[in-house]
């Protein structure tokens, strides 16, 4: 850098030029011997060799030393090259025990290589392999399709999603690090040693999971059994926990999933309904054609829906590949089938009269198509998504959407073309009534969930209810009202008003019972996403 | 065909695995797209830790960084400011053009020719019609020694002012003062080292592991298995992590070392032959002291009488031990007489000057000891007196300069430039790399001064900064990592920080800005000889010369880089050590080479607790994510997820059942200043009828109390009356 500055007024320019000029300026690094410096460092803390047969690594943290300063957390993020604001590990808090010995615990966390990792028996495309030595659980970012359901999947939150490669990324404990003996980067980053990689034997694991004793406040470690191992030599108290606890956060929604959800829905229940009425019969075969017709639309849109999920459309073919283990290939290909067969049913509906065995496997199809729906969610293990609630909210969707569209479609439909009213009111006024009575009871069914407000134990059905009538209640309020408006009131008004009001006058009941209850199940299927309290690790202050 | 098929299904490697893929390189293990063709090793531009960082360079640009492997003070690990140090360097408000404030009131981009002319003629304009006292400065221990020492030249020697103070005012004054009395000079006087070699170590109102996480490692690298006392008001994660946890009451530390220093002389715990060798003024203390009888401390403190004798007892036993403090001493209306009683701990047991002792302030800001010597405010450089013409004849000598042009008189601290504002002596002020409009005390006090001010310039990274915002001129200053320089960490370590980066747009180093300014002032020809800051610190080595701090011995910024840092002093002819510490022989600073003991009665609270306003607030740091106003950690993406996000107010269980106050709710707290809204956070944490807010939100010293020690001048944060309760829906 040369000194020789010029006098006013070229000494501005001069400066301007001078600091940016990085290639003059001279530079000065400590010198020291890196790597013997290095190793030693981290020789303890790393494993010696590989793991034996039943063996796997794992981390293990020392809480005495995690003092919550989350160099941890930079550090992986510098030395692994993420996103600006990517993270893979993270840093909660513990507090908890009495006012004269008040208790507080900073708690890293990161993948727990679990021994049943849930995000790859989840995975579609199969994106995630556990390495048959290290029992490192790793994902492939090239075979991801970002459809996230690991996100979903994960008890503990790791998978992260990157909105902007359209796939999923998380830690793979530093694997490339570890095979040269190179310690991963958060144990290199610890100032206080407290983050280590052990060797675990997996029955060992399963053994102290079994036990329940994984962190305090940490979801139920039976699920995927992490391999994860805090020691303490301080008492925990028995009050410990997490320090967001009882914070309730809205989690993050998906309308893609939502319209694909209600939507396949629908159009199976649309399709039902044609299976168990006269609908394709005599007089009706016009009508018939025309819901038929309707039915496939809907049920082509919500499958398009979903593709709009995936962060990588260009390969969700590769969504079938998981069918072994992935109720999500099995939920792609059943309505991948019914959609063929949809369609099928569609065109020869237009030619003629389906056969009933065409009738039958369509709707079986969708089905079985609905079914793997509850079992995607159902495979998350969340407490506010089990089996039976699950299954209550999509087949009455199902039945009462179902209900809805057709009674819809018969009723405009007669008051266009009068020629097959006499058929068609008598089934619309049965659909009425069935819609009635699946859409008060699923009204009644939600709001008997609100009960668990009165829970003693802050569990997911709790922190759900709290969500509906805390911070999302305006929008369980327009739940409530749609569902109410479209699928009670207005199919008795249609009831009440059947022999004496116009035919359009009948329509537009009609279709104010199906778009108001369409709105109401896509809210309550927004409502389904964002207020299932997920399971997550220690958080951590506001 | 059939492989491409297979590819299309299976993709175990492509770009994106390849973007995360690693390999070995000269640091270790790195992402391949992320492998440095060099290094820079820099001292950390956060905290007074001073860690090494060595930043990872590809084509002569900053692109990662990690902490030094080996460096005498982090050994490898750094706290995650350091580690994202770069992040902020990026932020899209950083200022790139001088901006001015235009008659509508809006501050607009001029260039630099512009700007540089409003300045000084502004400032001209204010000094003829005002007087020479009517244009002041206030900067910042967040640059480097070298632009410090430019700026206290040139506003006292060459634009004439007379008051400039920085912002160690906040954080160090109190140090200062307590060591310059006790031991002649502002000398803490030990290294990192103590830490790893103290059997005892005592911190006085310090969240070491929070504020100063590296230097907490240090702590738990000690392999002598020590006692750790924690004195805090505050069940901070120090304390919890502590052996020992003394919740004592605020403000009550003074009593505390009293009642110690009262049980250690009663029954004959001191080192009578050190004191009698090295110590001045033991009878008065011993008088002083003898009121503090264990029964009347824990009525002072909040303890017991046995906890009390316990605290001396482990000092007695030893045999190794070290006392620490930080903003908790420092930050009280009688901080100067408290670490003076810590101080006095140190002297009466003989614990000073040996691997593991020691009376030790840890510092704030990454160059808060440079400013205390070379800052040239309230001591003319390297810690001499404006009053004393030999000393003001010396500088004058090394700096080529008429010695009429040094003031005979010591710069008005923070505090009294402000009141001098109020008063309408100051009317204008420059703010470098500060950012008082949120940093300062009694906030809604601050607001009415700033607006008494005629002109007001602020040079800083961040336009963005709450005091630019109300700037009549904005100067666009480079950061830490955009220029070159050095920093003086708390065990006294003279470090390099280096320039990886550019600086954004039209933005300059402070240093080439206060060039600018005195070529435009008229007084370039005066500034010659600081033609760089290489040129800089050759002077400061000089005005080092024969002081306690000489550091003539260190040859150069290489020498600086090749050691880490070296601490001061380093005489010419000495060679530089690892670790060292001061006072081996006994001998201190004043003229009689002995420390002096101080004593002061405790005095009460500048604010208690009231009808209307019930509890005591207390204020400090946030998490280790979070530094000061978060100008610059506020701006990295990850350091804001690592740091909570929202302001938060602790609350002792049996206050919030009290005052029916949950969890988790939104609160108001008010002080008789102003208030703020804050989520609750109920927690036995802290004391019965004690709150605690983070300084780091930009409402927080809306409730603070203007009171400061009478010694250091330096404000005290963390003792002010606030109420509690529940916002009305209009204020939520």
């Amino acid at each position: 850098m040369s000194n020789a500055a010029p006098a006013a007024p070229d000494l501005l320019g001069w400066l301007l030029n001078r600091e940016r000029d990085l290639s003059a300026v001279e530079r000065y690094a400590r010198a020291h011997d890196r790597d013997p410096g290095a190793a030693g460092r981290w020789r303890d803390l790393i494993p010696l060799s590989a793991p034996r047969p039943g063996e796997q690594y794992a981390f293990e943290v020392d809480l005495d030393g995690c003092t919550g300063c989350k160099a941890c957390v930079t550090a992986c993020h510098n030395l692994n090259g993420l996103d600006e604001d990517e993270t893979w590990r993270a840093v909660g808090l513990l507090t908890g025990g009495t006012p004269a010995a008040p208790y507080q615990q900073h708690v890293t966390t990161a993948c727990h290589h679990c021994v049943d990792p849930a995000c790859m028996a989840g995975c579609p495309v199969e994106a995630y392999e556990k390495d048959p030595i290290t029992g490192i659980v790793r994902h492939l970012d090239d075979q991801c399709i970002g459809c996230q359901y690991c996100t979903l999947t994960c008890p503990y939150d790791v998978p992260q999603y990157s909105p902007s490669r359209g796939i999923v990324r998380k830690c793979d404990m530093c694997r490339s690090r570890l095979a040269v003996g190179e310690a991963p980067a958060c144990v290199q980053a610890c100032p206080n040693e407290a983050i280590r990689i052990t060797t675990v034997r997996t029955e060992q694991v399963v053994a102290d999971n079994e036990a329940g004793r994984f962190l305090p406040g940490a979801p139920d470690p039976g699920i995927t059994q992490p391999t994860t191992t805090f020691k303490t030599a301080r008492d925990v108290p028995r009050n410990a926990l997490p320090v967001d606890w009882y914070s309730v956060r809205p989690e993050r929604a998906h309308p893609p999933l939502t319209l694909m959800l209600v939507l396949t829905q629908l159009a199976v229940g649309a399709f039902g309904v044609a299976a168990f009425s006269p609908l394709m019969s005599g007089d009706l075969a016009g009508l018939g054609r025309a819901h038929a017709a309707l039915a496939l639309i809907v049920g082509l849109l919500a499958l398009g829906a979903s593709v709009l999920h995936l962060g990588r459309p260009q390969y969700g073919f590769r969504a079938i590949l998981g069918f072994r283990r992935s109720w999500l290939s099995r939920e792609v290909i059943a309505f991948g089938g019914f959609a063929g067969l949809a369609t099928l049913y569609a065109a020869v509906a237009w030619l003629g009269t389906p056969p009933r065995w065409l009738t039958a496997a369509v709707t079986t199809s969708g089905l079985v198509g609905v079914g793997c729906s509850i079992m995607v969610y159902v495979a998350c293990r969340r407490d506010g998504w089990r089996a039976d609630l699950v299954a209550a909210k999509f087949l009455l969707t199902t039945v009462l959407l179902g209900a809805a569209t057709t009674l819809a479609a018969l009723v405009v439909g007669v008051a266009i073309d009068p020629g097959a009213a006499g058929p068609a009111r008598t089934l619309a006024s049965q659909l009425a009534q069935l819609l009635a009575v699946a859409a008060g009871g699923k009204l009644a069914f939600e709001i008997g969930l609100l009960a668990h407000l009165r829970d003693r134990r802050h569990g997911a059905l709790k922190r759900s209810a709290v969500l509906l009538v805390g911070r999302l209640r305006r929008l369980s309020a327009t739940r409530f009202i749609a569902g109410a408006l479209g699928g009670v009131a207005a199919p008795l008004c249609y009831l009440a008003a059947v022999d004496v009001v116009e035919p359009a006058g009948l329509a537009a009941c009609a279709m104010v019972a199906w778009l108001a209850c369409l709105a109401g199940e896509l809210l309550e299927r927004h409502l389904f996403f964002v207020a299932a309290a997920s399971p997550r690790m220690p958080g951590g202050a506001p | 065909m059939k492989l491409s098929l297979a590819r299309l299904l299976r993709a175990d490697d492509g770009p994106l695995t390849q973007e995360l893929a690693l390999a070995s390189t000269d640091l270790g293990v790195l992402p391949e797209r992320l492998r440095p063709d060099g290094i820079a090793t820099v001292v950390c531009g956060f905290c007074s830790t001073g860690c090494g960082l060595d930043v990872h360079l590809k084509a002569g640009r900053a692109i990662n960084l990690t902490p030094a492997p080996g460096h005498p003070v982090n050994d490898g690990a750094a706290c995650p400011k350091g580690w994202d140090a770069l992040a902020p360097l990026t932020a899209p408000d950083r200022a790139v053009r001088p901006l001015a404030r235009n008659a509508r009131g809006k501050l607009v981009p001029v260039d630099w020719n512009q700007a540089l002319t409003r300045m000084v003629d502004k400032l001209k304009a204010i000094g003829r019609a005002h007087g020479p006292e009517s244009v002041a400065f206030l900067s910042t221990g967040q640059i480097v020694t070298e632009e410090m020492a430019l700026l206290g030249a040139l506003a006292k020697l060459g634009m004439g002012m007379v008051h400039g103070d920085g912002n160690t005012r906040q954080c160090m004054a109190t140090s200062v003062v307590a060591y310059k009395e006790s031991f002649g000079y502002d000398a803490p006087p030990y290294t990192y080292q103590d830490f790893e070699e103290s059997d005892a170590i005592v911190l006085w109102g310090s969240n070491l592991a929070i504020a100063h996480p590296i230097q907490w490692q240090r702590v738990l690298r000690n392999r002598r298995q020590p006692t750790i006392v924690a004195i805090d008001p505050r069940a901070t994660e120090t304390a919890q992590a502590s052996t020992w946890h003394l919740a004592l009451k605020p403000k009550s530390d003074l009593a505390l070392a009293y009642g110690v220093a009262h049980v250690l002389i009663a029954r004959g715990w001191i080192d009578r032959a050190f004191v009698d060798a090295h110590v001045e003024g033991f009878d008065d203390y011993a008088a002083h002291v003898a009121a503090f009888t264990p029964e009347r401390v824990a009525d002072d403190t909040g303890l017991t009488a046995a906890d009390v004798v316990r605290l001396a007892e482990t000092i007695h036993r030893g045999p190794r031990v070290s006392h620490w403090w930080t903003m908790g001493v420092n930050q009280s209306h009688q901080g100067v007489r408290t670490a003076q009683a810590i101080i006095a701990l140190a002297l009466l047991t003989g614990q000073i000057g040996k691997p593991g002792t020691g009376a030790n302030s840890i510092t704030g800001q990454c160059n808060a000891m440079g400013s205390r010597l070379f800052s040239n405010t309230t001591n003319l450089f390297g810690g001499r007196d404006f009053a004393d013409a030999g000393h003001r004849a010396e500088v004058a000598g090394i700096l080529g300069l008429d010695e009429g042009l040094i003031p005979r008189q010591s710069s008005w601290s923070y505090d009294r430039i402000l009141e001098g504002v109020h008063r309408g002596t100051i009317r204008a002020l420059w703010v470098i790399g500060t950012n008082p409009a949120h940093s300062w005390i009694n906030q809604p006090g601050l607001d009415e001064i700033l607006q008494r001010l005629d002109f007001l310039v602020v040079q800083d990274m961040y336009a963005s900064t709450e005091t630019a915002q109300r700037a009549d001129l904005v100067l666009p200053a480079a950061g830490w990592g955009e220029k070159q320089g050095t920093f003086i960490n708390s065990e006294r370590r003279v470090g390099l920080t280096q320039l990886v980066a550019p600086p954004p747009g039209q933005a300059l180093s402070d240093f080439s800005i206060f060039r600018l300014v005195a070529e435009r002032w008229g007084v370039g020809d005066r500034f010659a000889r600081w033609s760089s800051p290489a040129a800089a610190f050759e002077l400061i080595k000089q005005l080092s010369a024969g002081r306690p701090c000489d550091i003539t011995g260190i040859r150069d910024y290489a020498m600086l880089a090749e050691h880490g840092g070296i601490q001061w002093p380093l005489p010419a002819g000495t060679v530089p050590e690892r670790h060292r510490r001061l006072f081996a022989d006994g001998r201190f600073f004043t003229p009689d080479g002995r420390a002096r003991l101080k004593v002061a009665d405790p005095a009460p609270l500048p604010e208690s607790p009231s009808r209307r306003y019930p509890f005591l607030l207390n204020t400090g740091r946030g998490s280790a994510a979070q530094w000061h106003t978060q100008t610059r950690t506020g701006k990295s993406a990850v350091l804001r997820k690592l740091a909570p996000s929202e302001v938060w107010v602790e609350l002792h269980p049996d206050d919030a059942r009290r005052i029916g106050i949950r969890h988790g709710e939104r609160v108001k707290v008010s002080s008789r200043r102003g208030s703020l809204l804050a989520r609750a956070v109920v927690t036995p944490r802290v004391r019965l009828g004690e709150v605690f807010v983070p300084m780091h939100d930009s409402t927080t010293n809306r409730l603070t109390v203007a009171a400061f020690d009478p010694y250091s001048r330096q404000p005290a944060y963390k003792a002010s009356a606030v109420a509690i309760e529940r916002p009305e829906t209009w204020e939520m």
